[in-house]
């Protein structure tokens, strides 16, 4: 007999509405935790799973029929879906008390391990993506929500497209530049013209410091008056206070 | 011939009080650059990483043209008592070599300023951060810096935590998007340096992390250092530009 088709509850996945930095990044995103949505259709041996896939290959994504059937994460390059996140039915009851997001491919180390148990490892591409939840009981799925949105991760860029150039150059920069190069000119020419007049004047004029109105502070000694001396004897001069040199050893004058 | 001693003298008064002030205004100078030259909120490494350090060279030349402005005023002084041709020939011309020199630091520090935007800050952090293959030790001492600087004033990046989402970076080489979203260290951290709730720190939930960029913390004490270099420095030319006219104007009325 064919199997019965899983009922299709009515909820969407969706990103959480609320302001996460964190909630789309380049290879995990997160989903609001469905709250109520499996209650009456699920049992307490019931495991509610998240179905990955390729925006593009969701139409063709087959539930599975068992657990055994279940796409694991290293199948998504092939495969073009995975599911992952499996959690008792238990957990997304009404009355459960747990954090209001679920975080899509926080686990690293299944990653790295290539464990087989359902592996919530990163994407491994920007996707878009689009999730589903799938109700799974012990004769397969049960029931299932709706696919959601295409859900695009994000892409960096390289730090080589930055450009550090200022946008425009300060005006600051400008008043300082210009101004000063004025003022150092200025000095220069006063500089230049003051000793080359010096030097003009010098050379063609003779009087000297006709219009110079500093004085050099000269300081005057107070020399006194040379007094006559009295004539030494022996020393027969004229006129009276030189001495002339007379033939004989000459006597000193005083 | 009163009259125009009394001209010289008020002259002469101006002088030495122009080069007073040009003196205390020299050694206000080399103090003010030799606390911007110590570094005091070690963001030397980033900027000397940027290639655009000229700012610290513009404070080393204002220490030297500080100390030179005070002995030169000393110099000016002597010279205007004693009326010496000489003297202040020789002040004059040492004051234009230090005019020109303080004239290059004023420029230098305002240009340099102005190249000291976000966008540099962001690429030399995304590309030096974490470095794990140093080619030379100075991404060592940015990834050090970066860490105090986050850590200090409990900020993440240069705009925010999403620089390390909108760009790849070296630290995105050895740290997978997954595990580190942005580095540890733009997580609250408790007393003995964990992050208070990784997951809300990964997911970003507030309260978890620091959402604010570093880049204010950044580029309020380079900017008080470049316009304490460059506007002081300015202020002082200027005085210095009018005694250095009345100076000439002295020489120029001096006897032989």
């Amino acid at each position: 007999p064919l199997p019965t088709p899983p009922a299709r509850l009515p909820y969407v996945p969706h990103v959480p509405p609320m302001a996460l930095l964190g909630k789309v990044t380049a290879t995990t995103f997160a989903l609001e935790r469905p709250r109520c949505v499996f209650d009456g259709h699920a049992d307490a041996s019931d495991a509610v799973w998240l179905a990955v896939a390729f925006a593009n290959a969701s139409a063709t994504f087959r539930n599975p029929l068992s657990r055994a059937e279940v796409p694991p994460y290293q199948q998504l390059p092939t495969a073009h879906s995975y599911m992952t996140l499996e959690t008792a039915a238990a957990a997304y009851s009404c009355s459960a008390p747990s954090p209001p997001v679920l975080r899509v491919g926080s686990d690293t180390a299944c990653r790295d391990q290539g464990r087989q148990d359902p592996c919530n490892g990163p994407l491994p591409s920007p996707g878009p993506y689009r999730v589903k939840f799938l109700l799974m009981g012990c004769s397969g799925p049960k029931a299932e929500t709706w696919w959601s949105e295409p859900i695009l991760l994000r892409r960096a860029v390289s730090p080589s497209t930055i450009d550090p150039a200022p946008t425009r150059r300060g005006s600051a920069v400008v008043v300082i530049a210009s101004i000063l190069a004025s003022l150092g000119a200025v000095l220069a020419t006063t500089v230049l013209g003051a000793l080359g007049a010096k030097v003009w004047g010098s050379l063609c004029r003779q009087d000297l410091g006709t219009d110079a109105f500093i004085r050099r502070s000269y300081r005057t000694h107070h020399i006194p008056p040379a007094l006559p001396q009295p004539l030494r004897p022996g020393c027969r001069c004229s006129p009276p206070g030189l001495c002339c040199s007379a033939p004989q050893a000459p006597a000193p004058c005083q | 011939m009163a009259k125009s001693d009394d001209c010289a003298h008020i002259l002469q008064g101006l002088l030495v009080f122009g080069n007073v002030v040009i003196g205390m205004c020299g050694i206000a100078l080399t103090a003010e650059c030799i606390y911007f030259v110590s570094n005091p909120h070690g963001l030397y490494p980033l900027l000397k990483a940027t290639e655009h350090s000229d700012i610290y060279a513009a404070a080393w030349i204002g220490i030297f043209v500080g100390l030179a402005l005070f002995a030169l005023s000393i110099l000016g002084i002597i010279g205007v008592i004693r009326a010496s041709r000489t003297l202040l020939m020789v002040y004059i011309i040492l004051m234009l070599i230090t005019f020109a020199f303080e004239m290059a630091s004023c420029i230098t520090a305002a240009t340099h300023r102005d190249s000291l935007t976000p966008q540099l800050f962001l690429k030399e952090m995304l590309e030096r951060y974490q470095n794990s293959d140093p080619a030379n030790n100075s991404d060592s001492e940015v990834t050090k810096t970066w860490d105090k600087l986050m850590l200090q004033n409990h900020c993440c990046g240069v705009l925010g935590p999403s620089d390390w989402q909108e760009y790849t970076s070296a630290f995105r080489l050895t740290h997978s998007d997954a595990d580190y979203p942005w580095p540890r260290t733009c997580c609250v951290l408790d007393a003995q340096g964990l992050p208070v709730n990784l997951d809300g720190c990964k997911l970003g939930v507030p309260g978890y992390y620091n959402s604010n960029g570093c880049y204010d913390a950044i580029s309020g004490p380079v900017n008080t250092h470049a316009w304490g270099v460059a506007w002081f420095g300015f202020a002082i030319l200027c005085w210095t530009f009018c005694v250095l006219l009345g100076t000439i104007f002295y020489w120029s009325g001096i006897e032989y």
